[in-house]
């Protein structure tokens, strides 16, 4: 080959990889757009108006860290409401290992167990308003499903104001998010299981490890990414769980149930404070990246990488 | 045809369809928009009153909305920063005056003078109701005030003969009518509608300047403390300081609740719900003192409208003696709209003496109202009192501390502005 037609093919190649390229961003480029548009700059404009006074009549004024300032040392809502996101942060996990329970019986040869998949499924595509609602119902002092059922077992006396008692409305917003995610979870981690060769069981059984090694030893590594996706999902979620909580009790009693999602709406929409509402936002994006990123190094570090062949 | 003439075609059409949108544009300059709050059900009234006016504005165009109770405010916040706010917004409680003091809403005090005959039918303490700054910026539509509901079978059973007359009664009968699922006292607590309680007590919540917060004083530790044991003890409801809505207004039309403190559009739910209730069974009375706070709509023009004096006009037409009789009497409502008013009590007189007598105390004593204070930052105020008092009154926080706290959220709030 002549170095003229080597080159002619370089350009050939060069001109081909051009036109693929165009062709990828352009079909990127809607896409792209819109999430520069609602995302991105929304972002950076969250960002520069947490350093500003503004309200929707009035024109913004540079206050500098003055919203941080009274967030971190003058705001006990900003607190308590970070410790109760903290909390249900914390439920997340509480509700993997009941759907791992589940979908181990599930994945057993039980006889129905593709019912007993779609029952317990049947929560997660529900609406979370419904799901709200349908748990308020339950909850509920007076009517409540749960209360009756307490007081025709003698289990108590007086029926149990779940979401009117600074005790137990938090735990009982955090079951009802549990509930929902359940199924989401247990689908997760059966196409974990699925995924885990029979073989590797056979052999454990032959080298004489029993049920319980043979579960810690090659179950719980080899589901590690199913279990972190759950985490990852399941923390996101429970941190933007506004529905379920704006319509179950609403963020008190008190401030029982405020999480930071529900405290930053009350700040723009109920108090028109959207500059200080971009502070507590802004705290939050920190705090949801810290916890990804954590969450991302404890998997191992490559979580959502495409692996190559 | 040569090229000339082809240009001179194309620029004559360009013109014409250029033309077009300007004389839309003239026509559209007369449209006026009306957002209301959770009153769909009015449409066909709305309708009969738009065509009327429009019958009598040829060219002016009208378009409603309507938006439910927690997505007026959003919506019209978003509105007034996009620019495109609606040119009549229907607003309840205190809310306006924060956009009054923001400069979004317009005064109408100039309309108001100029037309003393339209200023003179409406009831004149309602009417106070909408003054921030010596400026009148709102013409009521619908009014409604707290009053005290009382279950006369439970008052019966427990031995007492008429509604209380003081807050040692309300604690006092409550005690006697709370009984295994029975208690005796429940209040709706947003819009500071539960403030009766406190004034009835010689509480204020701010200095008269309302500068500073005015409510930390031994006389309100003493009643917080009251309240908050009656509700530990059962007498009082706890849905009282926890529901908003549904849930006290469903507790008391169960009829298992003696007292009830509530807007009268609550008889309207209760009534729906509770089979019990007839003008045998169900009491209306003034709280002790007469004191009560009013959640009234009143219909404010945006000040960014293109068209206010065709929007004061339209506001005219449907706050004025013929459509608000007619809406009150479908309705079943006040309008603070005086001969209205008249006209709606006395049709119910015979008709619905129960609706009667729950309305007639709306226009009784509306002198005492409270809880209105005209604040520009009554949300944030509210926001920072109330979880505090909740605390006190729900036993998490003694009432001294509750207190103590809630006095210093209130002044940070108070500093800021």
């Amino acid at each position: 080959m002549g170095p003229a037609k080597a080159t002619d093919s370089k350009r050939v190649v060069l001109r081909r990889s051009t036109r693929r390229a165009i062709l990828i961003w352009a079909f990127l480029a809607p896409s792209l757009l819109i999430f520069l548009l609602y995302r991105i700059l929304p972002l950076l404009w969250n960002v520069v108006l947490s350093f500003e006074a503004w309200s929707p009549l009035k024109p913004a004024v540079f206050i500098g860290l003055d919203n941080y300032q009274e967030m971190l040392f003058d705001d006990d809502v900003f607190w308590q409401a970070l410790w109760n996101t903290f909390g249900i942060i914390a439920s997340a996990p509480i509700g993997i290992a009941i759907a791992l329970g589940l979908a181990l019986l599930v994945h057993s040869h039980i006889r129905g167990r593709e019912v007993y998949r779609t029952i317990i499924f049947v929560s997660y595509p529900l609406m979370t308003v419904a799901v709200a609602i349908i748990w308020r119902w339950m909850f509920d002092e007076r009517v409540g499903l749960i209360n009756y059922a307490a007081r025709s077992l003698h289990l108590v006396d007086k029926p149990i104001p779940f979401l009117n008692s600074f005790t137990w409305a938090l735990p009982s917003v955090i079951a009802a998010n549990i509930w929902q995610m359940l199924g989401f979870y247990m689908v997760i981690i059966l196409s974990g299981l699925q995924t885990i060769p029979g073989n590797l069981y056979e052999a454990a059984g032959i080298d004489g490890a029993n049920a319980f090694h043979r579960f810690v030893r090659i179950t719980v590594p080899l589901l590690k990414p199913s279990l972190f996706l759950c985490f990852v999902i399941g923390m996101l979620n429970s941190v933007t769980s506004f529905d379920l909580i704006y319509v179950m009790t609403g963020g008190g009693p008190g401030r029982a149930t405020e999480i930071l999602i529900t405290y930053i709406y009350k700040l723009g929409f109920n108090q028109t404070r959207f500059d200080y509402a971009a502070a507590v936002t802004v705290t939050f994006f920190i705090l949801l990246l810290g916890i990804t990123y954590l969450a991302n190094r404890l998997s191992g570090g490559n979580a959502g990488a495409v692996e190559r062949e | 045809m040569d090229r000339r003439s082809v240009l001179k075609m194309g620029a004559a059409a360009a013109a014409a369809t250029l033309s077009q949108p300007a004389i839309l544009r003239a026509q559209s300059s007369k449209k006026l928009s009306i957002l209301t709050w959770n009153i769909a059900d009015q449409e066909a009234l709305f309708k009969e009153e738009f065509a009327e006016f429009k019958a009598a504005h040829p060219g002016v165009e009208i378009e409603w909305l309507d938006k439910k109770g927690p997505d007026l405010p959003a919506f019209y916040q978003t509105q007034l920063v996009a620019g495109t706010a609606p040119d009549i917004v229907d607003l309840q409680g205190e809310i306006w005056v924060e956009w009054a003091a923001n400069g979004a809403l317009l005064d109408l005090t100039p309309y108001l003078q100029a037309d003393a005959e339209f200023a003179k039918l409406f009831n004149p303490d309602y009417m106070s109701g909408w003054v921030y700054e010596k400026k009148n910026y709102l013409i009521p539509f619908y009014v409604a005030k707290t009053l005290l509901f009382y279950n006369k079978l439970m008052f019966k059973d427990a031995g007492l003969s008429g509604p209380p007359a003081s807050f040692d009664d309300i604690i006092k009968f409550s005690e006697a009518m709370a009984k295994a699922e029975k208690t005796g006292f429940i209040t709706l607590n947003f819009d500071w509608l539960y403030w009766p309680l406190m004034k009835m007590n010689g509480i204020e919540l701010l200095t008269p300047d309302l500068k500073k917060p005015a409510f930390n004083t031994p006389e309100a530790v003493a009643v917080v403390d009251r309240l908050a044991k009656a509700t530990a003890s059962g007498a009082i409801n706890k849905i009282a300081w926890t529901g908003r809505w549904v849930e006290p207004n469903g507790a008391f039309s169960s009829g298992t609740v003696g007292m009830m403190q509530a807007h009268s559009a609550s008889y309207f739910f209760v009534k729906g719900q509770g089979r019990w209730i007839n003008r045998d069974t169900l009491g209306a009375a003034q709280a002790p003192g007469n004191w009560s706070t009013p959640t009234n709509h009143g219909f404010a023009i945006s000040k960014s409208s293109k068209n206010p004096d065709i929007a004061f006009a339209l506001i005219k037409l449907m706050t004025g003696n013929k459509w608000a009789t007619k809406f009150a009497g479908i309705r079943r409502v006040l309008t603070a709209n005086i001969e209205a008013d008249k006209a709606c009590l006395a049709s119910l007189k015979d008709e619905d003496p129960l609706a009667h007598a729950v309305l007639e105390t709306q226009l009784e004593h509306t002198d005492k109202m409270t809880g209105n204070w005209p604040l520009a930052n009554d949300a944030q105020i509210k926001d920072a009192f109330w979880p505090e008092l909740q605390n006190g009154l729900l036993g998490r926080k003694d009432a001294k501390t509750a207190l103590a706290d809630a006095e210093r959220a209130v002044t940070r709030v108070l500093r800021r502005s």
